[in-house]
Formats: structure tokens, sequence, C-alpha cells
């Protein structure tokens, strides 16, 4: 909030010299400056701000009570009907060494304004040369009545009024019987505008404390903070709560007020002027005389910079928690309708310790929160939601953690719980309250290395921890992006697969700065070591975020320092990168940890770049994919794995399995996973299908290998839209031997199989008659097919299908993009068989409604005839139209 | 005086700010531009969507220096940012009457 506006400017400098009669002030000037220079070196000398605040306003009253005497003695009038106020900070007597004097000059009534308004320039002006900066407004008593709608500053600013000097029984008239009816009216009207205020400052200061230059008055945190809960006590009648603290706030409250109060009166001094920003350079100088603290420690400047922030989020924190409690006074429309919408979640959290109220989780059985898991389940519902931990729930937590007669039970978090929060669409909403609350060292102690770090840079505005969570919490605001730069990113965001993984990468990615090592991801990686094994995080998921720091620079270096419209920097990153899957993480990650760096890093240009690297990248993965074929023999280590889990295997065996596979085989499968296809492909020759499903994250996977045959594929698929699966992706394979491998992740969308674990044999029973040709397939779709094509989809999207004979050498590409529906891929596969197409590979993924499939075709061994490609063009438009 | 304005390739930005510091040039403004000249852009098909980049990504320099550093300044831009591939940007030389520092409102050569 700016300085209260009183009428007259801040630093109101008079043109015109003192007059005669107040010229026996002349000595005054010159006690002031030594008055000023004695309670400085007080200061230096290690008094408290307290002291010096206090002396400080002691000074200006005093000079303020002698000059206004002086002018009224001059003038001959005595101050009836005339007083005078000090207001804001100087009314609380919390004047800094360089702050303005906010005054007011209060008249009984218009005569009496008639008769001293003169005065006020002159008594500003004799202030100003005794080193005052005035900032002063006068008002009549029935002016103070009336509420000044576009000056709520002044009105806050009455609110720490002080009487100074002159007609003391107007000051108490104003007291007692003007303003008591006003302000109470003018409460709501106050609330609402203070709000409004401290919503738009905390806003411009990106709604952080975690500042690495902070400004200690306005920022997040800063003592403007203080005042605004003083303010918002006052207003709501100082309403305390009675229940026993979780600390002893008020010491804290005390013990950071003192802190902020002596680092704002270094500042003043340090640059002789009202510059409350704490910048790199008075950080160490205040770390050099261990500014605010006196437990004889030295300090480097980053150790000191964590004091500071654990002051201002003492601050900040009970600011957020007074915001918090008090309603909104008008709601619009839409507010009301989404309030009322999430206070109809309380049915879904139904027997569990938490409830939706006003948009907030709240705990109803406080004492349910000493089962840790009881308050991972109100994390893991913010998560899933988004829906904020309230500061009083959160308030509550934190007592029943600190306080010993509550012993904990289930303090240890399991990998698959926190994996929940991380994978959930609003991981920030869980992980901010959790850092406060310091679960999030708890689980992850990596993270104590970079609490509150101050690392000096150009470009970075925030501390390291504040930087990892801000780039958790610009993910998932791409659920609804704020400007243009997410929206490309949206769809990656929505889509991404294993975002547990990304997530947790983000929190790793630069605890290594916190870290005694000269690369700061070689100590990321070192963190990621101990956290994978205490976190039993399986080999194939610590790969990934071990790939995902290691090289989370790479995507966004590639950008800037490569030219990414030259195909070889596009394949030689892909080499890299391996898989799509990948690449959707890491550029998901690229475009967080730029946007975090500040408000301005990822510039619409910025942005732009990484997404048309992605998106060449990404079609270089999907034209490509046939290009890179497996020779076994060259793959010593996996053979030995795959050997090593495969009993009696001869390495032979595995090579001939492995031979002509396309890489991506490789990369999207773990060795432990070949080796199960290892064994499956060992059974082939007592049955001619094998097939396989597994549950996995919240959907199953079938996999399938066969001898191939036509029409394999697209059999497969309507076997599972005739059970009712919803396929979002598949990928199918053959090897050199012709030994289809085909991997489908489909949804179960009617339960079947969850309901009825049963069913499986039977599901997988149907597969194999149907592919070996002993059930046919079209009775049981019939019905099925007719049913979900009645139901018009939700959202249209148009068809588009393309051709390209250029990125392959062998196979023509085939790319349709369509609205997705249950058994479409049984019709796009059956129109292929039944034009002589070979699917040699595919590649089928689905985003929400829309379904994308690549397939590598050939028609007798060769890519497909222009001729042909326009008769496939003409069958799929008419049985996907 | 005389200012260069130079169009390079992003990626080239750094040879080229290296090449400058390596002759004493270190000031320059720096902004991120999209343009094109005779190297028009491209489509690119990304699921089903098109994506045109008619305007490419490039980087603008600025700087004003004396006469007497222009020919080796740009001696230095042309050959920390010619890949010799079309789009590798142009220069542009214009004459600055005067330059003044805001700080001390010093006058002259001396400010740059």
């Amino acid at each position: 909030m700016a300085s209260p506006r009183l009428g007259l400017e801040a630093g109101y400098r008079p043109k015109k010299k003192m007059t005669d009669p107040v010229s026996s002030l002349s000595v005054l000037g010159p006690q002031c400056d030594a008055q000023r220079e004695r309670i400085r070196k007080l200061f230096d000398n290690g008094a408290s701000a307290q002291d010096t605040l206090r002396q400080l306003c002691e000074l200006a009253d005093g000079a303020i009570q002698q000059v206004f005497a002086e002018l009224l003695r001059s003038r001959q009038a005595p101050a009836q009907g005339f007083c005078l106020l000090a207001l804001g900070g100087y009314g609380r007597e919390m004047l800094f060494p360089y702050s303005d004097l906010d005054l007011l000059f209060l008249f009984g009534n218009e005569k009496s304004e008639e008769e001293f308004r003169p005065l006020i320039a002159e008594f500003s002006r004799t202030l100003w040369d005794l080193g005052f900066r005035v900032s002063s407004a006068g008002r009549t008593l029935d002016e103070c009545r009336r509420i000044e709608e576009d000056n709520a500053e002044f009105h806050l600013a009455m609110l720490d009024r002080r009487f100074l000097d002159g007609d003391a029984t107007l000051f108490e008239k104003l007291d007692a019987k003007v303003m008591s009816g006003p302000e109470k009216q003018a409460r709501p009207f106050l609330l609402n505008e203070l709000q409004r205020l401290m919503c738009d400052r905390l806003n411009r200061y990106g709604n952080t404390i975690f500042h690495l230059e902070p400004n200690v008055k306005e920022a997040p945190g800063g003592l403007r903070d203080y005042h605004s809960t003083l303010w918002m006590r006052q207003l709501a009648g100082d309403r305390r709560d009675p229940r026993i603290s979780p600390v002893n706030e008020d010491e804290l409250t005390r013990n950071a007020v003192e802190f902020l109060s002596a680092i704002r009166c270094f500042l003043h001094y340090s640059n002789a002027r009202n510059d409350n920003t704490l910048t790199y350079e008075l950080q160490a100088g205040a770390a050099e005389r261990s500014l605010g603290i006196d437990d004889n420690l030295r300090r480097n400047a980053a150790e000191w910079m964590r004091l500071y922030f654990r002051h201002a989020r003492t601050l900040n924190r009970q600011l957020l928690r007074y915001m918090e409690q008090r309603p909104q006074a008008t709601m619009t429309l839409r507010q009301r309708l989404v309030n009322a919408t999430l206070g109809a979640r309380q049915e879904g959290t139904n027997g569990k310790p938490f409830m939706v109220r006003d948009g907030l989780l709240e705990l109803t059985n406080e004492q349910a929160y000493a089962d840790r898991n009881a308050t991972y389940a109100l994390l893991t519902e913010a998560s899933r939601t988004g829906v904020p931990v309230s500061r009083e729930a959160e308030r509550s937590i934190a007592y029943i953690m600190t306080h010993p007669e509550l012993p904990q039970r289930n303090s240890r978090i399991a990998w698959p719980v926190l994996s929940e929060i991380l994978g959930a669409d609003y991981p920030g909403m869980a992980l901010r309250p959790m850092h406060r609350l310091g679960l999030l060292i708890e689980l992850l102690p990596e993270f104590r290395t970079i609490d509150s770090l101050v690392v000096r840079d150009f470009y970075h505005r925030y501390t390291v921890d504040e930087h990892s969570l801000r780039t958790i919490e610009h993910l998932q605001e791409l659920a609804e992006p704020p400007d243009s730069r997410g929206l490309h990113f949206t769809q990656l965001w929505r889509t991404v697969d294993r975002r547990d993984l990304l997530i947790l990468s983000l929190l790793l990615h630069d605890v290594g700065k916190g870290m005694p090592v000269g690369n700061h991801i070689v100590g990321s990686l070192q963190a990621l070591e101990i956290a994978a094994d205490r976190l039993r995080l399986e080999p194939e998921e610590k790969a990934e975020v071990h790939f995902l720091i290691e090289h989370h620079l790479d995507m966004s270096a590639t950008v800037q320092r490569r030219d990414i419209f030259d195909p070889a920097t596009v394949s030689a990153f892909a080499t890299n990168v391996v898989t799509h899957e990948r690449l959707q993480r890491l550029c998901l990650l690229t475009y967080a940890d730029i946007h975090a760096v500040n408000p301005e890093a990822l510039t619409p240009w910025k942005a732009e770049m990484l997404w048309r690297l992605f998106v060449s990248t990404s079609n270089y993965f999907s034209r490509t994919l046939d290009r890179d074929r497996l020779h076994a023999s060259d793959e010593s280590i996996l053979l030995e794995q795959v050997r090593q889990q495969a009993l009696g295997a001869s390495k032979a065996d595995i090579e001939r399995f492995l031979d002509g596979f396309p890489r991506r085989y490789l990369a999207v499968h773990s060795p432990a996973e070949i080796a199960a296809h290892f064994a499956l492909y060992r059974k082939l020759g007592a049955e001619p299908v094998q097939t396989d499903v597994k549950v996995t994250h919240h959907a199953y996977t079938l996999t399938l290998l066969s001898a191939d045959r036509p029409a394999l594929f697209a059999t497969i698929a309507g076997v599972l839209a005739a059970w009712g699966m919803n396929i979002v992706k598949a990928d199918a394979f053959a090897n050199a031997a012709g030994v289809v491998l085909d991997t489908f992740n489909f949804v179960d969308l009617h339960r079947t199989l969850e309901l009825n674990p049963g069913e499986i044999v039977r599901f997988r029973q149907s597969i194999a008659d149907i592919v070996n040709g002993k059930q046919a397939l079209e009775p049981l779709l019939k019905g099925r097919l007719a049913a979900a094509l009645a139901r018009p989809p939700k959202v249209a999207v148009p068809t588009t299908l393309n051709f390209d004979d250029a990125s392959s050498d062998q196979c023509t590409l085939m790319e349709i993009v369509t609205q997705d529906r249950p058994g479409l891929l049984y019709g796009i596969g059956s129109a292929l068989s039944r034009l002589g197409c070979n699917i040699e590979v595919a590649l089928i993924d689905t985003e929400g409604q829309k379904a994308i499939d690549v397939f590598y075709l050939t028609g007798q061994g060769k890519k497909l005839a222009p001729q042909k490609q326009e008769l496939l063009r003409e069958v799929l438009n008419a049985t996907l139209s | 005086m005389m200012k260069i304005e130079a169009i390079i390739q992003p990626s080239r930005f750094e040879s080229v700010k290296e090449a400058l510091l390596e002759i004493g040039i270190e000031g320059m403004t720096v902004t991120e531009v999209r343009g094109h000249g005779r190297q028009k852009g491209h489509t690119e098909v990304y699921r089903g969507r098109e994506y045109t980049v008619d305007l490419l990504p490039k980087i603008k320099l600025e700087i004003v220096l004396a006469d007497g550093l222009v020919n080796r300044a740009v001696e230095a831009i042309l050959k920390s940012a010619k890949t010799g591939k079309i789009g590798d940007g142009k220069i542009f030389l214009s004459r600055i009457e005067e330059a003044i520092r805001i700080r001390n409102e010093e006058r002259g050569e001396g400010v740059l």
C-alpha cells in the first residue's frame, strides 16, 4: 500500500523561508540534528529498534510541539477549536529515520479552519527546515464524519491517530463522539478496501515473502503485513482467538517486528533516504554487524537472510490467516455459485475428518490429526481438487505436530501416498502447506539445504525453495493458463504420463544449490540417490527422475543456443531424450523452470521457441520409429538383465526375440517387463496367442504376443471395444522374425474387470479365441458399438488425415487425428486390412476426446502407392465421418 | 558515432557477444524479435494442428559506437553470426547525432 494520501504531497518542499515570528526556533535546527546523530550512534552501538523508533518519535513530538507553540504565540492565537494529530506510523510511534511525519490539522468548525489554515503552510515549512518531511492534511470535525470512499488510506491512517498538541477537548470530542459512529459504519467499507489494498500489494510482489532483495516494508512478510493485521484486528473489534496458540505467537510477532524494524532503520541510515529495499550489499552489511541478533554467532549473508525469512514468514502467515477468516463482504454471482459448488463437496468428504467451507478445506475433528494419515488424506484432497487448506486448519495441525503430549501416529509416509499427491492435478496446493508445516522437509530432508536460500544472480528473483515450489504452481495453473504463454503447454500438462516423477524432479532439481559442490546438478543427483532409497522408488522411477534432473537445463540451452529449425539439432536432441513421454516431461519441466525464475523470464518469444522444439522433436519421434531397429547382440547389458530373470533361457533365444524391434521398444519397457514379454514369447510354441493383463495407474495394460497375421491389430482393438474398454494408448511392434508384440492401455469404462476380477480369465480367453478364429467378433461388437455410437460426443474433433512418404525408408506414415469413440481403432484397423495394408508399427494416443494415431504402413512389403493412399483416405473419411 | 543494428540467429547470439567482448565492446541492447526476410517460414503439423511459422525468432542487437570502432565491430558480427545459410540476418548502420548520459548529463562519444 502506498503512503497514506493525506492531502498534501509527501515531502512537500516550502518555497519561502521562515518569517520573523518563529526565528527564535533557529536554535532548534542544530539541536534536532544533534539529537538525530545521537540516536543514530546509539542504534549503531546496538540500541534496539524499539528504542530507536521511540526516541525518533519523541524528538519529532518535541520539535512539533515547540514549533506549534511558537506559531500560536507569534499569532497571539490560543489553540481553541484547533489541534494537531499524528497519524499512520508516526501515530503508532513507529517513526523510522527518514519516514514522513503524517499529520492532521483538526478544526472544530469552518470558522476555526478559516482562522488557522494559513498556519499550516508555515508550520510545514518550519518543520522542513528542521529536517522533518511532513505529509499533512486538514479536516473539520464535520468532514471527519464523512466516509471518503476514494481515500481509504486516510481512514486507515486515522485508526492510528494520536493527539500531539492544541485543543485537547477537540480531540476528545473527535474520539468519543464524532468518530465512534462513522468508524463503526465504515468498518465493512474499510475491511473491503483493506482486503483489496492488501491483495493488490501482495500480488505486486508475487504473493511470496521469498524475494532475493525484499522490500522490508511493502513486500509480503514486511512491516506492512504487521500493520495490516493490526488494522484488521482493530476493525474486527480485536476478536482474539481464545484457543491456545500452537506457539507463543505474540512473542514471535514481537520478535519479528523488532527484527524487521531494525533492518528498516539500518536501510534508512545506510541509504540516507526512505528506501526499504534490502539489497545484496546491505544484506552483507547487516550480516556483518549481526543486525537484529544477540546470540553472538557470526553468520554470512545467506544465513542471516534465513533469519529474515523466518521472521517475515511469521508476519505474513498471521496476515493471511486474518485475511482468510474475514468473509467477502459482497460476492459476485459467479463467486456465490462457485462457493455453492464447493460447499456441496462436503458430501464427498463424508467420513473423513475434513470438509469444504467457503472454498477452503477445514478440519472437522482435530484429534484425528494426531494420525499423520489424516493429514496426508487432507493434503491429498487439496492436491486432487485444488481446494486450499485453510490457514486455521494449518495452524491446528502445526499445534498437534509440535506438542509432545499428542504423539504422532503413522509419521512415515509411503511413496504411493506421496506419489498420489505429486501426481494429482494441483500438487502445489498440498506442497505449500507441507513446506510451511515442515512436512516437506520431513519427507525430503534434501529440501532443507535450499530452505530460504538466497543464491545471488542477475536473473532469479526468489529464494531457491520458493523457485522450486513456483515451478510446480506454474504447471498446475496450466489447467487454466493465465496468459498466452501457457496455451500450448496446457495439453501437455493434462496428458503427461507419470506426473509424480516430474514433480519430484522439480522438487529436487535445484537442491544441489545448497550443497558444497561445484555444479549444483551433481549435488541434486547425489540428493536423489538418498531420497530414492528412502522413498523406495523403483529403479525405472529413479532413472527417470535422474534423467530429468541431470538434463533439466538441456532443452533451455538447445532453444537458446542452437538452431532449432535445423533438423540436425532436432535429431541430436531427440537422440538424447529417447521417448515422446520423456520429452513431454522435460518440456514441462523446462517451461516451469524458466517461468519461475522471475515473472518476466518466460517471454512469449521463449515460450514459442520451446514449443517449436517440442513439436519438431515429437514429430521426429513419431516419424522415425522404424528407422532405428534393435541389434540385440549390441545390447549386452540388457541381454544379461533379461537372462537373469528368464531362468534357463539361452542368450541366443533372447537375441532372436529382441532382434528387429524398434528402439522405442527398449525405451518404453523396463528390463523386467522385457523379461516378462520374453517369458510369453517362449510359450508361443504351446499356445499361439499369449496375453497378459496388468492393472497400472488408473488403467489396465494388455500385452499380446503372436505370430503376425492379417488384421491382428484390428481384431484386438475390436475385442477390447466389444468388452466396453476404451483404448487410451497403444504400441504395435514386430521383430525380425515376424512376432508381433502389441501393448494396449485401456480404461475399463463399465468397471467390468474391477468389479469381477474373475472375468479377466474370460477376457483373455475371449481375445485368444477371436484371434485364433474360434469365435466370431462381429456378434460381440454389434450391440456394444450401436449403443456407443448413439451417444453424441461431448467435444467435436474434426478429422485430419496425412500421409508422409519421406520420413521412413520402407513405410508410408499415416497420421490420423479424429474424434475418439469406442471401436475407433477397430474401424481404422479393419479398413486398413480390407485394403491390404500391413501395419508395421503403430502409435496410438488420446488427448481427452481426441485420438491421435500414427501408423507405419506397407502394401506387399513396399510403401503405399499414391493411388492406394487416395483410396485409403476416401475409405477412412467415410468410416470416420 | 554510429548505431549498429544487427538482426541475427538466436543460436549465434552467444558467439556474437563473445566476439564483441574480445574487441572490447561490452555494452549492447538485446531484444528478442520475430521477423523474416528472404528466409520464409514453414508449416509444422503436430497432432492434427497446423503451426505456421511465418515470423521466425531472431535476436536484435543495438550498439552505438565511436566511428573508429564500427568497422571492427561489424567484422566481428559478420564472422561470428555467419553460418552461410539463408536466415543469418542483417546488419544496419546509421549515424547518431548525440549521446547523453542521464546520470550526469554528460554528452558526446565519452558517454559510450
